[in-house]
């Protein structure tokens, strides 16, 4: 039987699926765990893990290199990929917000003018803001987003706030909620029909192994 | 100006080679040979357009990435985006007075717009063929035996037609408020169930509409999908669609039906899909490399109301699958 290969986001996120695979008896080959491996087969044969940045999860997975992947909701919204999106895995919750110093005006500057806003999350921010008749200009960065209105880059931030620690830290609050985000399982199009049942099993056992996580 | 513009070409453009000619020249000349033998016969249309051909038949999606251009006069015109539009339009002007059925095939480029960094090109060859004035599923399947008789001739040995009907879906989606609407179509595109759940609670729909909603995802498999769907078909516009599936199944040889799985939930097709629509697939390619389906209001757009039904493949794709460049 040929392995599903599946791409998944380097970090806490990725050991969060894996512990999902885990539950449902797929653990990654105890030969292959520590060595630098790109990709990393489980050890009954039935996944390869292919650990990638989180942003490239949806390419490999669009391409069909990979046949399915974990992604947060906020990448796919990001880069929109065409992809099914069949399960929601209940971890990696989060928010995508918009953050401003503390006291800052929001959703206008107190002095007018238009708001800078820095963010990873271009095409998400443009929607948001968009939406709401707000017009904003956007600074595409792509980390320690929360300096900029520190540094005086932007008014505001469009980030993922998980505990609003980090924003906390550096003097900055939610002003408002652009969407929610969670990890999801996303497959290529093309490899669900031509490997249905290996899809359908695998939606199935990992919806099965998020139930009986979440309830211990 | 930057210097070397003049030594690139614009991104999702590319030159081809002669060995990449050959290989498509190869699977034009096999699509040809079996056309013809099937009394299809080669029509070309313009490589460009008055817009509209396109944005009123096909949907906003291609709408959204026509290559368009203001002409002498103003008016705007696209870049050929799909030929089954263009000869939807040829043949309610220039053949409304041919003898039907008409049987056309084509093969050459169409030019979408498409994001860069992505890997997709902006023009692709693709080859297909319209069967024009025939309402039967006699028509139908002769559309998907000339898709499956074309890829077992290029060698290609494991492919796939997934099958399905508009019809099925389409009511299912009806009265809705457009963004109702909107939110079950990509719930039903990206195959997730409990956003189909969430949707068809929304919607307070009655507790037969929202288990076909919940099960379309699964509507997938060999023949015996059709007696599950027809169980949760919800009227009887969607029983019409089981029928003709069912019709189509008896009318396949086994050795086709070996190649067609059904797919009741799938809505990608463009926008003027009517009755069966279908994907080629094919093992390696992560996406599909052909699509076509009933398309039977769209003739009356351009003013000539006549049943049809056609596809399209890629040329491109079916020539990088060819086993050996050909000399």
């Amino acid at each position: 039987m040929t392995p599903l290969r599946i791409a998944l986001p380097k970090g806490r996120m990725m050991d969060e699926a894996l512990r999902l695979f885990e539950a449902m008896g797929a653990v990654i080959d105890p030969a292959a765990r520590d060595t630098r491996r790109l990709i990393l087969p489980s050890a009954d044969g039935r996944f390869e893990f292919l650990p990638v940045k989180s942003g490239d999860v949806p390419v490999y997975v669009e391409a069909g290199v990979a046949d399915a992947g974990v992604a947060g909701m906020d990448v796919l919204e990001e880069a929109q990929p065409d992809v099914l999106r069949p399960l929601d895995l209940g971890f990696g919750g989060c928010v995508l917000a918009v953050a401003a110093p503390e006291g800052a005006a929001y959703p206008r500057l107190a002095g007018g003018g238009i708001p800078r806003v820095a963010t990873k999350y271009v095409e998400s921010a443009r929607r948001f803001f968009g939406a709401r008749g707000v017009q904003v200009e956007l600074i595409r960065i792509s980390g320690s987003v929360e300096l900029a209105p520190l540094l005086g880059l932007s008014d505001w931030i469009v980030d993922l706030v998980q505990t609003g620690r980090t924003l906390a830290e550096n003097g900055l609050v939610v002003v408002d909620e652009v969407s929610p985000s969670s990890a999801r399982l996303i497959v290529n199009r093309a490899s669900h029909k031509l490997r249905l049942e290996d899809h359908q099993r695998l939606i199935a056992d990992l919806a099965a192994a998020r139930e009986r996580l979440g309830r211990s | 100006m930057p210097v070397s513009r003049i030594q690139q070409v614009p991104p999702g453009s590319l030159d081809l080679l002669a060995g990449d000619v050959r290989r498509r020249r190869s699977v034009q000349r096999a699509w040809f040979a079996l056309a013809e033998a099937g009394g299809y016969q080669e029509v070309i249309p313009p490589t460009f357009e008055y817009e509209e051909v396109f944005t009123r038949s096909a949907g906003p999606e291609l709408a959204s990435r026509l290559i368009r251009f203001v002409d002498r006069d103003g008016a705007l015109v696209a870049l050929r985006a799909d030929f089954t539009s263009s000869i939807a339009r040829m043949v309610a002007t220039r053949l409304a007075g041919a003898p039907l059925p008409l049987r056309l095939a084509y093969a050459g480029k169409v030019y979408r717009q498409e994001p860069e960094g992505v890997g997709r090109r902006r023009e692709i060859f693709q080859l297909g063929a319209e069967l024009i004035g025939d309402a039967s599923a006699q028509a139908d399947v002769e559309a998907l035996r000339l898709v499956i008789t074309l890829a077992r001739e290029l060698g290609i040995g494991e492919f796939q037609i997934n099958l399905g009907d508009i019809r099925f879906i389409r009511p299912l989606l009806q009265g809705l408020a457009p963004e109702q609407a909107e939110a079950l179509r990509t719930a039903i595109d990206r195959k997730d169930r409990a956003a189909l759940a969430a949707g068809a609670r929304e919607i307070g729909a009655p507790a037969a509409v929202a288990r076909a909603l919940v099960e379309l995802p699964e509507l997938i498999g060999r023949g015996d999908v059709l007696g599950r769907a027809r169980s949760l078909a919800t009227g009887a516009e969607a029983e019409a669609a089981i029928e003709r599936l069912r019709e189509v199944d008896a009318l396949l040889t086994d050795d086709e039906r070996r190649h067609v799985v059904y797919d009741l939930g799938e809505i990608r097709g463009l926008g003027y899909y009517t009755g069966i629509q279908f994907e080629l697939f094919v093992a390696g390619v992560g996406r599909a490399v052909g699509y076509g389906g009933r398309y039977d209001g769209l003739l009356a757009l351009y003013g000539a109301d006549r049943p049809a039904v056609g596809f399209a493949l890629e040329t491109d794709a079916l020539a990088d699958l060819l086993a050996e460049v050909p000399a």
